[in-house]
């Protein structure tokens, strides 16, 4: 088949959309399709400039394409007969967004027409689609809460699963991902004041603001944990990461709230490690279930203390937390191999 | 500085219009930009034409970078105040091609009227380019004739010209590129049939479709040429081109009427070998000259049974002429230094 994915772009900008437009093309490619991908500059900055944007992704023809799969607002409201949703997120500054400092839609009657105005171009081109299928529960929801339109929920799978598989179970609990006050590994570190155990962790991964990155290697001189806290500050490539994740003995990963999954854990469940989480961690909750397939604790220093000493402490009980977390991962089947499938049907 | 560069393309259909794009794309970050590259779709349908053309002209990049590079219609409608055009051709149909045998809108009111929108569409986008430059001496002129608009020839270099070099001066004449109809290999089979020296064709290259091999190599049974030519009705790679190139003769390259020289040429010319070219080639001449560099004789058989005779004969000559190719490339500076230079201006 032909089949056209369509993103949007804001120049010179990557983020997890785009890794996952990109990973969905070369799946589509290795399943036998021609794929391509077509990017739709967005800039969205005025909010004037919406209208214009959304117009021109209207205005644009596609021949010679069986099927199209669009992730994200204005990109999908390019005109398709055979149109599939795998919706990212919508215009969130039009919706859940519109009453907060977030949004760039001022509180006035043309600020009120635009969301209007991108509400119904959203409404209509949900009624023409074939399928919409959404990315996570947290989008789902707001889709059914805002326009009123069910969805099939398709988390991403892993673009790289094979480099995670479990390599011995160590004495240390790792904490990937981007390093930021939303993703809190600050109060892993804080934690570390209070165990009791000889457990040790190993954080790796970009600040996003160098400040921050400052700010943790402050509190592991200044609590003296040097020989118990390694931080490895910056980009990291896949191999290494997926050797620290293979060899740990469990995972931890706190955001605040997130949307989705999370790879951190996807990819620790993958590698048969279990997963220390927090109660307000969002998505994370749909695939971390207490005293199962890893902990969720208070957000609070001296009770993830406490948590960290049982895994350490309770060595075999971890190990056979993580198979459990494998088994009932892989038992969602998020393989590209299914995923494809769905989204092709 | 930030660049984006911006093209149209046909979804699912590859060609010469996107090498320009990607070598340009990688040559200015080679030299320390950041680049951003745009492809949108475009289908030169008239029904459709104008809605496509408004979705490019909706979009504004100002914010974005500091300066938009475009290059196939209609991208430079994009919005951005420094905008430089690399113009590599009109919508030939409503240009040069105007009720020519290839154009099939009639000529009546609607089609003028069409046509004139067209122009002025064109117009708003090269007013408002700060530079335009051209991919040849006869699209400058066309521009000139057209719409009054002076274009500066910046010749396109080939990506990788170090894998040119000569090798040997083989008896075979080589001719490389997709196997269609305007470029003319059937032109060359026929004057296999009149050569007299052991002058063997190789033709290598892919078509659109199954006719034209078939049909060439239909030829090649009936008149008895199995032994002095072989076609490669294939994708061929770049060091499998190079080889070709650095072990022939010399190279043939008949295009009706191209806009260019043609990357063939030039790749030949790197190769210091001489290329047999016909009068109506369009932009050939403007690299290739008569016994300078190369043989430019009239597109018929016998003619072109002649020159490949003449080259085949006499290797001195073959050399001589062939020698001459890189002096040429260095006296039209066909270099990527010139292009950055003049994009980064």
């Amino acid at each position: 088949m032909k089949i056209l994915v369509v993103n949007n772009m804001v120049p010179f900008l990557r983020g997890g959309a785009e890794e996952l437009a990109t990973h969905l093309v070369l799946n589509l490619q290795q399943h036998g399709h021609q794929a391509v991908l077509l990017r739709i500059p967005f800039a969205y900055q005025k909010a004037e400039q919406i209208y214009d944007e959304m117009l021109a992704c209207r205005m644009m023809q596609l021949y010679d394409t069986d099927l199209v799969i669009a992730l994200k607002f204005p990109a999908y409201l390019i005109p398709h007969h055979s149109k599939v949703l795998w919706l990212v997120h919508q215009y969130r500054q039009a919706y859940d967004l519109s009453d907060t400092k977030h949004t760039n839609i001022p509180q006035t009657p043309d600020g009120e027409m635009l969301r209007q105005c991108i509400r119904e171009a959203d409404n209509e081109c949900f009624r023409s689609v074939r399928k919409i299928h959404t990315v996570s529960s947290v989008t789902q929801r707001r889709l059914k809460v805002y326009n009123n339109f069910e969805s099939d929920l398709l988390h991403p799978p892993l673009n790289d699963p094979e480099r995670f598989t479990a390599d011995g179970y160590r004495d240390y609990i790792f904490c990937g991902g981007r390093i930021n006050v939303m993703k809190r590994q600050y109060l892993l570190v804080e934690a570390m004041r209070w165990v009791r155990s000889k457990v040790k962790l190993v954080i790796a991964g970009p600040a996003d603001e160098p400040s921050h990155g400052e700010m943790m290697k402050t509190l592991i001189e200044k609590y003296n944990l040097a020989d118990r806290v390694q931080l490895h500050l910056g980009f990291q490539p896949r191999e290494k990461i997926s050797q620290w994740v293979s060899q740990s003995l469990a995972t931890a990963y706190l955001p605040v709230d997130e949307d989705s999954y999370g790879y951190c854990v996807m990819e620790s469940f993958q590698a048969s490690k279990a997963a220390l989480t927090a109660t307000d961690s969002g998505g994370i909750l749909g695939l971390v279930t207490h005293d199962q397939t890893g902990w969720v604790s208070m957000p609070d220093p001296r009770q993830l203390a406490v948590a960290l000493d049982s895994i350490f402490e309770n060595r075999q009980r971890t190990i056979e937390m993580g198979w459990a977390a494998n088994e009932s991962w892989l038992g969602k089947e998020t393989s590209w191999e299914r995923t494809i499938e769905r989204l092709v049907a | 500085m930030r660049f984006i560069i911006a093209s149209s393309f046909v979804p699912f259909i590859y060609g010469g219009g996107t090498f320009i794009v990607d070598w340009l794309h990688s040559k200015l970050v080679e030299a320390g930009h950041e680049v951003e590259t745009i492809f949108l779709p475009f289908v030169e349908h008239q029904d459709a034409m104008f809605e496509q053309m408004l979705s490019y002209r909706l979009l504004d990049l100002t914010e974005a970078a500091d300066c938009l590079i475009a290059l196939r219609p209609p991208a430079y409608l994009l919005r951005h105040p420094n905008k430089k055009l690399w113009f590599i051709h009109h919508f030939r149909f409503f240009y040069d091609l105007w009720q020519t045998e290839y154009c099939h809108h009639k000529d009546n009111a609607r089609n003028n009227e069409f046509r004139k929108r067209v122009m002025d569409a064109d117009e708003v986008g090269f007013s408002e380019s700060k530079h335009i430059y051209t991919n040849s001496q006869i699209v400058a002129n066309r521009l000139q004739k057209f719409n009054a608009v002076e274009g500066e020839v910046l010749y396109p270099p080939v990506i990788k010209p170090e894998i040119f070099q000569c090798q040997d001066y083989q008896p075979t004449i080589v001719c490389v590129c997709r196997l269609e109809g305007h470029k003319r290999q059937e032109l060359l089979v026929e004057a296999m049939r009149y050569t007299k020296s052991n002058a063997k064709l190789i033709l290598a290259g892919k078509g659109s479709s199954d006719y034209l091999p078939n049909k060439l190599k239909m030829k090649v049974l009936d008149y008895g040429l199995k032994n002095k030519v072989e076609i490669r009705d294939r994708w061929i790679s770049e060091q499998e081109k190079a080889d070709l190139f650095n072990h022939c003769r010399a190279a043939a390259y008949l295009p009706y009427d191209e806009d260019s020289y043609g990357y063939p040429s030039l790749e030949a010319q790197h190769a210091s070998k001489a290329v047999i070219s016909t009068t109506d080639s369009g932009g050939v001449p403007e690299l290739i000259e008569h016994r300078k560099n190369g043989l430019l004789v009239e597109p018929t058989p016998v003619a072109l049974a002649a020159a490949i005779d003449e080259l085949v004969e006499d290797r001195a000559l073959a050399e001589r002429l062939g020698q001459a190719g890189p002096a040429r490339i260095a006296e039209l500076d066909i270099t990527w230094d010139r292009v950055i230079r003049k994009m980064a201006a």
